[in-house]
């Protein structure tokens, strides 16, 4: 199912099928550290997540045979989590706020301004493949609200020029970012 | 024992029942989907709510969460539980598709059931529905999840039940989604119990899609044949066809469940050429001519070469009645006893295990299901009786221990101590595990009986093996445990383990514990073979054939030809015997070789049979239909031909009592009528384990026909002369069964067969390197001009020294000797 | 104006978060180095009960009494989590603590450890917060190079060590026996009925968890004492301070820490600044989403949890949502709805199937076609939510019970006149995707 959506998209990337050695060492290792090795399925995940751009059904084998368990194992909590992206997303996934504060606050919504400067649909990628937008409840900024969250950072205040600004910025800096306090 | 009051009724309950059983009991069914007795409570679908009025317990609560107490006042009618319960109906419905008019679960479904109660009817919800898309999951189970109610028992069943791990729950919310990662052939060979569990039409049963609907079809209580555990199920048959079997509840067998081999096997009552009209040398004949053709040829023989020229064979599919029948026929002919096992090493396993069950020992899965400690001799659960396998896994998750000792590759849905050893060696190890459990305060405390066996047998032959760390920390959990259960087989074993297990129950029994024993047998009326033909032993045939001995034989549903080893001795005899008559409803190799057939009746035909399973418990089936061959092989798609018969089509089959009786009155000349009063009547006289049948006993849930004690004082049987084992440079090729497949009847059925998987040879890496030979690589295998040509799977568990084949029709297993035949290395080779 | 008593916030810098010689200079520790050497684990148990420290995280429960539910004898290991899973809208607060002093909230967590004799403990945090997660690594580090955790802390015979495991990311996460699932890597449901967390909680062992602001009192209580925490409160049957995250309709939206039991008044016009300009007050949510809208009559009530309960509404984590008089409230209880719808676990059928009859109820209302029977069947289905496996879908029904025990003319005006009365000059992007 999930594989025909890709190569219908053609957003798959290329063939990964096997993880870099030094990832597949540094996970094991990290495994091997904890009481009970599933506890760490949700990290092994998000490694995963991040080396290949998202969780894809080779992912998923692979979180699978490194933690022995079976891909539906896998399949059963990656489907459950907002941030364990199956479906291949853009280099900055927009999780615009669509909760009850940052909804009464500002002219527009940010989430709807969004699409339409873009050009996608909810959930949809962007062209250039450096954007995917989300909806979120609620993510945390609400004294800053209206907010959205960029690969781990706030971006909040929003208004359309502000909007504008941060799209610019994500296009100019090299890689994804969570900035560290 | 609490006594509480449900809707105005009093009654009073075990400590620990659920408020939702105990208002069953009254006859009260409070609606009910995540709740299922075998799968325990979840609330989830809050469809039980009652109201507590006074008690304990107050205010709206779910039923099956609460345990019944003393005091307790609680209404189901009550106004806020019944529109609680309106609403919750209302929910699960928003996103049904309605299509009941196309749905198999129609008619049989608690989702229209608990509906209609709850009073909820015309849909308010305006908003858009979730749908889904299906997977396919294989053969046997059909996947509709638009119309799933999120009740969860699915996965509780298949994760939690019988351990397997590739069906589950995806997603969140009211989008969660029941299946697997991708679609693909379920993994559990109890994967159709999800039709059962299932309470909307999710999950229904493939092979009987469209056939009909519950009220078109004609349904009892029946067995399963396809292995010795006697599983219950409800067969469901129209316009003469044999259409779905369902498990059917049976507290002490096998709960609520059967596993897929029996739900799917059934389909050889339905083959398009399944013997339906007495033949004579292949040719179609009436019946009055078959029976006066054998009847002439019998008495030429009679009077030429004597009574002893001819020989019966039955099986252990027979039913009860046959069995019988076919030894009373012998009796009033004259005839040598018949024999009922081919291999007259397995007939002396058989008749061994039936000896040692009596009353003190003899136990039922359920108490499996609750034992804490479970030690196995040569038996692979999955693929012998899988049912036997998950009733294993239930005591593995109320934390009991289970071990398996079996040179083959056992593999099951959980956590248990596999022990790699050679048959020969078997007794070895289990000698040491139970002389590691048994301290010496305890062994002076023992029968002189029970010490004579410990010193004589146990002792001496602890070990040593490969193991001996390991049967000394089991020994250990062996000596905490309070239950323990020896399960032994009787076709991967040596003669002298049946006895040895048995004993060894003794010998724990002795040691102050509850011990149950347990055998697996071959066959699903095996013990009742054992029974029937106890006062003597088995003669071989083929030797007496090839002495020249016997000239006739009569097959009752058995398949020496076919399905029996030494098939080169036995091509042989077919052309020396003078006269072959079978009666089967098989159409198997004996049935085309046979000079004379004569079609007989299915389980699913027959007035009513009776099989005794691997404990010794006697059950019932009845019949679902008339007999006859089914309509749609009669009209081939059009209207049924125009025609008048005065008899069902293809219904001339009758049962093996019926055409014995008749053949021995026209034979013999006087009348024979063999009732089922009389047979039991006649094997009351013939073994003492019958007499009970002639009481009034209820035949619900069958009763055992087992002594209180065996008759031989404990222990007396023991041997302490060991069998040698061969030597290095052989390995010992095992012939085994596999889940699908392997079984006679189950391998004629369409539907198993599709779950079945190509045979290969399996073996140790240590076995395969040393040999040269890579994992998936094609191997040869010559052995007295039988060659098998296969590919190899190497698997750690595999014994050392041995390598393992399925009795698959893909491999010639019959031509070989037996089902365990050492081979010497040079005649192992790799093929390109 | 009162002088707030900053407690919790007390090192709080705006460019960054305290480091932990700041925390150390201000006091931070001693807590820690006293209990450790001179106390035993039943008299931290006993000094937070007299303290009357009731939980931050929404349900209010008296944290002693939570802590002492671990029976003795109870096997090892124990757990304590410490939950940073905040995600109910509105709610903020437990990122500004602990992105404004983390070691507070270390050393809360170690306290507890200590008061229950764990071995192990996880801060739970949501994806949303990775910054902090960061933070708190490093931080961890600090604290272990520094003798606070790991093995035999500061010479006793106390071991403990806390790691950050990171969710992927759902609000049931929140609810205490579903993070527990998480923290094992199962799918994260709720498990009731079964054994208590204190007897079996993180694979099958007595585990405590505790929301961060709850943690981060522990300390000032065992170095100040019970009482005078206790005096802290503005109400007699109040504790400590509170930190009140307060936005919306408001002219300065932040996280104030305020003595428990602070009027509502006084949190909104003097700590945040009133209300917009522009802005009228119309109703407020006094803790978060799942909590109820409260209009202008309660506007001067004690933010603390008995008055609330006194009036039946919930404090919950005291998160405060503002609305003015040109915000839809059906419009706005759709949106709340639809967090909800989109937060379930599925797990039960009123949560699963309900919400989301009732978010279309509302989605129908606002949008004109609205009737006047849907008033009767959202009450019955909202009644019907107390039902459930879990508290999360009564929480979901709250916001909808309180629109229709105060705002029903809201609503009826929204049938009769067949569109959202607000739309025109009102909050536009009211409508929510189905």
């Amino acid at each position: 199912m999930i594989n025909d959506w890709i190569a219908a998209k053609g957003l798959h990337r290329g063939n990964q099928r096997m993880m870099p050695e030094g990832l597949r060492r540094e996970l094991e290792a990290q495994i091997k550290e904890a009481d009970h090795p599933r506890e760490c399925v949700v990290d092994v995940m998000y490694a995963l997540q991040k080396h290949y751009g998202y969780l894809s059904d080779d992912a998923v084998l692979e979180v699978a045979s490194l933690l022995g368990m079976t891909p539906l194992e896998v399949d059963e909590l990656a489907t459950f989590y907002d941030f364990i992206y199956r479906e291949p997303v853009g280099k900055y996934v927009i999780h615009a706020c669509d909760g009850v504060v940052c909804w009464m606050l500002g002219e527009e919504s940010v989430l709807e301004y969004l699409c339409r400067k873009l050009g996608v649909a909810v959930g949809e990628t962007t062209a250039d493949g450096l954007f995917t937008v989300l909806p979120t409840v609620c993510i945390g900024c609400c004294d800053h609200a209206p907010a959205v969250l960029v690969n781990g950072r706030f971006y909040g205040s929003l208004n359309p020029e502000r909007i504008d600004a941060m799209m610019e910025e994500l296009r100019r800096v090299p890689s994804p970012l969570v900035v560290d306090r | 024992m609490p006594k509480l009051v449900i809707d105005s009724q009093e009654i009073v309950v075990p400590s620990g029942t659920k408020v939702i059983d105990a208002a069953e009991r009254l006859g009260i069914m409070i609606p009910r989907f995540c709740y299922h007795p075998a799968l325990g409570s979840l609330g989830a679908c809050r469809v039980c709510a009652v109201k507590f009025e006074e008690g304990p317990v107050r205010g709206l609560e779910m039923s099956c969460m609460v345990e019944a107490k003393d005091g307790m006042v609680v209404s189901t009618t009550d106004r806020e539980a019944v529109d609680f319960r309106k609403y919750i109906i209302e929910w699960l419905m928003i996103n049904h598709p309605l299509d009941c008019p196309v749905c198999d679960e129609g008619g049989h479904c608690l989702l229209q059931d608990e509906t209609v109660s709850g009073g909820h009817g015309i849909r308010r919800y305006r908003g858009r529905k979730r749908t889904y898309e299906d997977q396919d999951l294989g053969p046997f189970v059909q996947h509709e999840m638009n119309r799933c109610i999120h009740c969860w028992r699915c996965r509780r069943f298949y994760q939690e039940f019988s351990g397997y791990r590739d069906l589950g729950a995806m997603q969140i919310g009211n989008r969660t989604y029941f299946g697997r990662s991708c679609s693909g052939a379920l993994e559990s060979p109890f994967s159709g119990n999800l039709i059962d569990v299932c309470p909307t039409g999710v999950f229904t049963d493939k092979p009987a899609r469209y056939k009909g609907r519950r009220w078109d079809f004609e349904r009892a209580p029946t067995l399963c044949l396809h292995c010795s555990l006697g599983c219950n199920i409800t067969g469901s048959a129209r316009y003469r066809e044999v259409v779905r079997v369902e498990a059917r509840h049976h507290p002490n067998v096998n709960g609520y469940f059967v596993c897929d081999r029996g739900r799917f096997g059934f389909a050889y009552a339905n083959h398009p050429e399944r013997p339906r009209r007495a033949r004579i040398k292949g040719k179609e004949v009436s019946w009055d001519r078959a029976i006066a053709y054998t009847a002439g040829q019998w008495s030429a023989l009679q009077n030429r070469a004597g009574n002893s020229a001819i020989a019966c064979l039955g099986s252990p599919r027979n039913s009860l009645e046959t069995q019988a029948a076919l030894a009373r026929f012998c009796e009033l002919l004259g005839l040598s006893d018949p024999g009922f096992l081919l291999d007259r090493d397995l007939e002396r396993r058989v008749k061994t295990a039936v000896s040692k069950l009596d009353e003190r020992v003899a136990i039922s899965m359920r108490e499996i299901e609750e034992s804490d400690f479970i030690l196995t001799v040569g038996v692979d659960p999955i693929h012998e009786a899988p049912m036997l396998a998950l009733a294993m896994r239930q005591a593995y998750r109320k934390g009991g221990s289970v071990a398996i000792l079996d040179p083959r590759p056992v593999s099951l849905p959980f956590e248990f101590h596999h022990f790699p050893v050679a048959i020969a060696e078997m007794d070895l190890c289990l000698n040491a595990i139970i002389k590691a459990s048994l301290p010496a305060s305890v062994l002076e405390n023992l029968t002189q009986e029970a010490q004579g066996f410990y010193r004589d047998v146990v002792d001496r032959n602890a070990g040593p093996t490969a193991f001996q760390e390991r049967e000394i920390l089991l020994g250990r959990k062996l000596m905490e445990s309070r239950r323990p259960v020896i399960v032994c087989g009787t076709d991967m074993v040596d003669q002298a383990m049946p006895s040895l297990a048995g004993n060894h129950a003794l010998l724990l029994r002795s040691a102050a514990k509850k011990t149950g024993l347990f055998y697996v047998l071959p066959g699903p009326n095996a013990f009742g073979a054992a029974l029937v033909s106890s006062c003597r032993e088995y003669e071989p045939v083929l030797d007496r054939i090839e002495k020249g001995e016997i000239h006739a034989l009569v097959i009752v549903e058995a398949d020496p030809f076919g399905a029996a080893m030494e098939q080169d001795r036995w091509s042989r005899a077919l052309e020396t015997l003078e006269l072959i008559v079978t009666l089967d409803y098989l159409p198997s190799p004996s049935v085309t070789e046979a000079h004379v057939v004569f079609p007989t009746r299915t389980v699913f035909e027959a007035s009513g049979s009776s099989f005794i399973n691997q404990e010794g418990r006697i059950q019932f089936s009845s019949p679902l239909h008339c007999g006859g061959s089914p309509v749609s092989q009669v009209s081939k798609g059009s209207h049924p031909p125009r025609i008048h018969l005065d008899q069902v089509p293809g219904g001339e089959a009758r049962s093996p009592a019926e055409i014995l009786s008749e053949l021995s009155s026209v034979i013999s000349g006087k009348e024979q009528k063999m009732e089922v009063r009389d047979l039991w009547a006649w094997l009351a006289g013939a073994a003492p384990a019958f007499k009970k049948l002639s009481g009034s006993i209820s035949r619900n849930e069958g009763f055992r026909l087992l002594p209180d004690r065996q008759r031989e004082a404990d222990f007396s049987d023991a041997l302490a002369q060991r069998i040698d084992h061969g030597d290095k440079e052989q390995i010992e090729l095992l012939l085994v069964e596999r889940t699908f497949g392997t079984e006679e009847l189950s391998s004629y059925s369409q539907f198993a067969r599709e779950a079945e998987e190509p045979p290969w040879l399996t073996m140790n890496p240590r076995d395969a390197d040393r040999l040269g030979f890579a994992q998936g690589g094609r191997v040869s295998i010559r052995v007295k001009g039988i060659l098998v040509d296969v590919r190899l799977q190497v698997i750690d568990a595999v014994a050392p020294g041995v390598m393992v084949l399925p009795r698959h029709r893909g491999i010639p297993w019959q031509k070989f000797e037996t089902p365990r035949v050492r081979v010497s290395v040079d005649r192992i080779k790799r093929l390109p | 104006m009162s002088m707030s008593v900053k407690v919790l916030l007390k090192n709080a810098r705006p460019d960054r978060p305290a480091t932990f010689e700041e925390y150390c200079r201000s006091g931070g520790y001693q807590a820690l180095r006293e209990a450790v050497k001179t106390m035993a684990p039943r008299d931290v148990i006993r000094q937070v009960n007299d303290s009357g420290l009731r939980g931050r995280g929404g349900a209010g429960f008296p944290a002693a009494l939570k802590w002492g539910g671990i029976p003795e004898g109870a096997p090892f290991p124990r757990y304590v989590v410490a939950n940073t899973d905040e995600m109910e809208p509105g709610t903020f607060k437990d990122r500004v603590l602990v992105g404004t002093d983390p070691h507070m909230v270390i050393e809360g967590t170690i306290l507890a450890a200590f008061a229950v004799s764990a071995q192990k403990g996880v801060f739970f945090i949501r994806p949303s917060y990775e910054m902090d997660a960061r933070l708190l690594e490093r931080e961890l580090q600090v604290a272990r190079a520094a003798g606070y955790l790991g093995k035999n802390i500061l010479g006793s015979d106390f071991s403990f060590d806390l790691v950050v495991h990171r969710s992927g990311g759902r609000y049931i996460c929140g609810e205490a026996t579903a993070q527990v699932n998480a923290i094992m890597g199962n799918r994260p449901h709720p498990i009731k009925g079964g054994p208590r967390m204190a007897e079996q909680g993180l694979w099958s062992r007595p585990t405590l968890v505790n929301n961060v602001e709850t943690l981060a009192c522990v300390p000032h209580i065992l170095t100040q004492g019970a009482d005078w925490f206790k005096s802290l409160a503005k109400t007699e049957t109040g504790a400590g301070t509170k930190l009140y995250g307060v936005s919306g309709k408001v002219k300065h939206p932040g996280c104030f820490e305020l003595p428990m039991g602070t009027r509502l008044s006084e949190i909104i016009e003097e700590a945040a600044g009133g209300m917009m300009r522009g802005s009228e007050f119309k109703a407020l949510l006094p803790g978060g989403a799942s909590t109820a809208f409260m209009p202008k009559q309660y506007y001067d009530l004690e933010m603390d949890f008995e008055p609330l309960k006194k009036c039946g509404h919930r404090l919950g984590t005291g998160s405060i949502v503002v609305f003015d008089h040109q915000t839809c409230l059906v419009a706005a209880a759709l949106n709340l709805t639809e967090f909800f719808v989109r937060e379930s676990c599925g797990l039960c059928t009123p949560c699963r199937e309900g919400l989301p009859q009732i978010r279309d109820l509302l989605w129908r209302i606002e949008n004109g076609q609205g009737r006047e029977e849907f008033i009767p069947m959202l009450r019955e289905m909202t009644g019907h939510m107390g039902h459930a496996y879990c508290a999360f879908a009564p929480g979901a029904a709250e916001p909808v019970e309180g629109l229709l025990r105060y705002f029903e003319e809201e609503v009826r005006e929204h049938i009769s006149q067949r569109k959202c009365p607000f739309r025109e000059h009102g909050t536009d992007h009211a409508q929510a995707r189905h």
